[in-house]
């Protein structure tokens, strides 16, 4: 009774799940094997392997992409693990969150002015004698910037992780000897690796591909995988480079998932 | 005469303006299982995470070894736990698990191996060193986490609950062994629990809370046969409690008539509660019987029958037999002056002792 | 009580500082009479006097509204159904391969899905604007009220159903009746972030976007690629406010949301907060 109901509901996921998460992605590799003309070639792929241009700029977006993630994660962990402790730790997560519902670009837009040649930060430099530096438009700013947007979104797993484990662990290792700092290394953080991998995840993707940031923050210096897409689709029109950038991007994805995939095995104990 | 191990005086413990445990005193001697038995709320796990470490006291001293150790955290103290949940770390295995604590000490690895390999054994859990805990049974759970709590040599072992996750058949098998292992290693035990049966089977003394006070300790049998008050009573085994006036020491009267009894030292017809306990009643002709009731109801327990009896003043009477009643007879309910036990009101322990001693004396002399 | 200092809230309070001083420091300058985000020359209204004065700049905030309220509400209803799909999927490899596949699009890059549903218009013909905007944000939403309403599914008693269909209940009085009023909590969990998915959301409908068609993220990336106009700072204010409002009413949902294993969990944690 229940499956003929089943099968009618089921209709308009099913249809979604076909046409807007598998076809875009068979299409995007497909593209990837178009060249300008509209034939069907290898040359996209040639041109990548073959230019140390895209080679220099896939890696260091990777680079980027790896230092935003420490930043985030070095001022995460610790900002969740006390938010885990206070008391009305709901409402401060909350406000945690707040920040990651205004929109992005007015975020990015904020910064053009606090960064700007004569804007808030140069005149505290200026103040304390430093002088004014050129601080928009250079590495140090897209990366400021990015792992600013980020950290909420690092807080987040790794306080639900926190939040979730049985805080009788606390007590048992306590109980078993261990001081503070032994039990944060030995058990609170090893239970909390889900989260941070999560965390990891929800961070180093993105800032892969946060071509908004790099236009606007990064002037044209910082070049990411999201750019070069973004470029290709949007100014040159080149789709066929674009989507080979983006199957390379959905691989570095893949990657970052793998290594921060749960992992089945079984632990054993390395005598 | 055995030592003192833990001592605990006064001692006050609040939260939120809550009182959960109200000036509390006793003393635990070395080697001994002690149970702390008590309905939930009535402050049982918080002594023992008191004694533990996990939390301080507001107010009184507790003393580890004669020590005073209020200022002492957790960590430092030669006490472990065996946690309700076990509380056993998920991402390390059994071997992992146990040597937890002899790494913290930084003991040498061969030590190690061979202190884990013996505790295994202990908790018959020989060659599951490498298993995660993921893979074990409720009841091997159990075992690790004992095995975990006694691997550290502890004075003294907290047991929190730990039997309640576990089916009946298994409980049982588990109040054996623990007090089994108890009399072997010769540390003392502190065990919380709800269930009064488990109390009984295992322990040396009880001691019984309710509402953040200890109401009565003891050995089992004295509490079973000696309760203080209508809560004990009611909490240890079942009981037919009724109101009754002392005439006289020795001489009660309830549901109307006057009974011989053992108790004495009170007041000439003051008020008390009289317990009989139903394995203590015996079912007789009305004749021969002391007290005359209705059969109500009845039903079959297995190892008896518990029958349900009404008396003139309409008091429910349960009694324990092994044989058959009809439902609606008129029987008789005989039982000896010593089955009879009485209850001041608002006795203390330790009045209610004071007495006990006043006339058992005068009785032997 | 020994005075000490509490680090461990200086350095949350650095945080906070550190997360909100750029959105203030927009909504600051907002009231500059000054034209900069530099110097502050004086309190003014103006800015926002002509935010409601810029017909084009209102015009762009309702269809971003309209697209958040139209495409939040078909999300939520195909996933909802999605997500009764997957919880009777009784096999489990079958189960995980459907969630897996529903996971897609919450992890991929922003720009691989703009750029892969961009190939996916034109392959099909369909011409960019409200049309394609909106498919794009039903899309990207369906995932997230998955995943909001799966777990209260989860939680369903599923006695429930035997019971309504031991009284007579049919496959869709079930479904109506039972299922879905039990669930209601996880459905407005996802309605909410769907729309929000939506409000948020450039760099997807930058790609599908076409030419006549605006949302409010793109209208503020092409003027903030030309510089500085207190106009946007004055429209981020107020929408700073609005999201203070949702933050608030998703307090609530979440409040309601929150099983009975969290709140004991939350005590717990109360308790042994004082050992570390």
């Amino acid at each position: 009774m229940m499956t003929k109901a089943r099968r009618v509901y089921s209709i308009p996921y099913v249809l979604w799940l076909l046409l807007f998460v598998i076809a875009p992605v068979l299409l995007i590799v497909y593209q990837s094997f178009i060249g300008m003309d509209g034939s069907y070639t290898l040359d996209n792929y040639k041109t990548y392997f073959a230019s140390s241009t895209y080679l220099r700029m896939t890696f260091n977006s990777v680079l980027y992409a790896f230092l935003i993630t420490l930043i985030v994660l070095v001022i995460s962990y610790p900002a969740a693990y006390i938010l885990n402790k206070t008391k009305h730790k709901q409402l401060w997560l909350m406000l945690i969150i707040l920040p990651t519902w205004v929109n992005l670009l007015l975020k990015a837009y904020a910064f053009i002015g606090i960064f700007s040649m004569h804007g808030s930060v140069n005149h505290f430099l200026e103040f304390i004698g430093i002088g004014p530096k050129q601080l928009l438009f250079t590495d140090f700013s897209f990366i400021f910037v990015a792992a600013y947007i980020e950290i909420p979104f690092m807080i987040m797993p790794i306080f639900n992780a926190l939040e979730e484990m049985n805080p009788s662990f606390i007590s048992a290792s306590v109980d078993l000897g261990a001081n503070a700092w032994q039990t944060f290394w030995q058990v609170i953080f090893p239970l909390s690796l889900n989260g941070v991998k999560s965390g990891v995840q929800a961070v180093f993707i993105p800032s892969l591909s946060l071509f908004m940031l790099t236009r606007l923050i990064g002037g044209n210096r910082v070049i990411t995988l999201g750019t070069a897409i973004e470029e290709h689709f949007m100014v040159t029109q080149n789709w066929g480079m674009g989507s080979t950038i983006g199957v390379v991007l959905i691989i570095a994805m893949l990657a970052i998932m793998l290594v921060t995939g749960e992992k089945k095995k079984k632990r054993r104990r390395a005598n | 005469m055995a030592q003192n191990i833990i001592t605990f005086h006064n001692v006050r413990k609040e939260y939120d303006d809550q009182v959960v445990l109200k000036d509390v005193s006793f003393e635990i001697e070395q080697g001994k299982f002690y149970t702390l038995l008590g309905p939930s709320g009535c402050g049982k796990t918080t002594i023992l995470r008191l004694i533990a470490g996990f939390i301080e006291a507001n107010q009184g001293d507790i003393r580890l070894e004669g020590k005073k150790v209020n200022d002492i955290p957790a960590n430092k103290r030669k006490v472990n736990t065996v946690f309700q949940d076990y509380a056993l770390f998920p991402h390390l295995n059994v071997f992992d698990n146990v040597a937890f604590g002899l790494r913290i000490k930084k003991l040498p690895k061969k030590q190690i191996e061979q202190k884990v390999k013996d505790v295994l054994r202990m908790v018959q859990l020989s060659g599951f060193e490498e298993r995660e805990i993921s893979e074990m049974s409720g009841g091997q759970r159990q075992r690790v986490a004992i095995a975990r709590a006694l691997a550290n040599e502890p004075e003294v072992l907290l047991l929190d609950e730990p039997l309640s996750a576990l089916d009946l058949k298994l409980r049982k098998d588990m109040q054996y062994e623990l007090r089994e292992l108890q009399q072997r290693l010769g540390i003392t035990f502190i065990f919380v629990t709800h269930d009064q049966e488990e109390a009984l089977a295992m322990s040396d003394e009880i001691f019984i809370l309710n509402k953040g006070e200890i109401v009565q300790s003891g050995t089992p049998v004295d509490i079973y046969d000696e309760p203080i008050n209508r809560f004990v009573a009611d909490f240890i085994g079942e009981s037919n409690i009724v109101k009754g006036k002392m005439v006289d020491d020795y001489l009660v009267e309830f549901v109307g008539k006057k009974f011989e009894c053992v108790d004495g030292g009170m007041g000439k017809n003051e008020s008390v509660e009289v317990v009989l306990r139903p394995e203590d009643i015996q079912i007789t002709s009305p004749e021969k019987g002391k007290m005359h009731v209705t059969v109500d109801t009845q039903l079959f327990r297995g190892v008896h029958y518990e029958i349900v009896c009404l008396d003139e003043e309409g008091n429910e009477w349960v009694v324990h037999s092994t044989r058959k009643a009809t439902e609606g007879a008129h029987v008789g309910l005989f039982f000896e002056p010593e089955d009879i036990h009485v209850m001041r009101f608002g006795e203390s322990e330790e009045e209610f002792d004071a007495r006990l001693e006043s006339y058992e004396e005068e009785q032997e002399g | 009580m020994k005075k000490k200092i509490n680090w461990p809230n200086i350095y949350l309070f650095f945080v906070f500082i550190l997360l909100y001083l750029p959105i203030f420091y927009l909504i600051f300058y907002s009231f500059n009479s000054g034209g900069n985000m530099n110097h502050f020359s004086g309190f003014t209204l103006e800015n926002y006097q002509a935010v409601f004065e810029d017909k084009r700049l209102i015009g762009i905030v309702l269809n971003t509204f309209l697209l958040a309220f139209l495409s939040a509400l078909l999300a939520t209803m195909i996933g909802v159904f999605g997500a009764m799909m997957i919880y009777y999927t009784k096999k489990r490899q079958a189960r995980n391969t459907l969630l897996s596949f529903n996971n897609i699009l919450m992890v991929s890059p922003d720009v691989i899905i703009g750029a892969s549903f961009l190939i996916f218009f034109t392959f099909l013909g369909i011409r960019l604007g409200f049309s394609s905007v909106l498919l794009s944000h039903v899309a990207f939403s369906i995932p997230i009220v998955v995943l909001m309403v799966l777990p209260k599914l989860q939680e369903m008693n599923d006695s429930m159903i035997d019971a309504a269909k031991d009284l007579g209940a049919n496959a869709w009085t079930v479904i109506s009746k039972v299922i879905i009023p039990s669930i209601t909590p996880g459905i407005i969990a996802g309605y909410f972030m769907a729309f929000t998915y939506s409000l948020d959301d450039f760099a997807v409908t930058f790609f599908v976007t076409g030419n006549g068609f605006s949302t409010l993220s793109v209208e503020i990336y092409s003027r903030a690629r030309q510089g500085i106009s207190l106009e946007i700072n004055a429209l981020s204010a107020l929408l700073f406010l609005f999201s203070l409002f949702l933050v608030i009413g998703y307090y609530f949902i979440s409040q309601s949301n929150m099983s009975k294993k969290q709140r004991r969990l939350r005590k717990q944690h109360e308790e042994v907060a004082h050992i570390l």
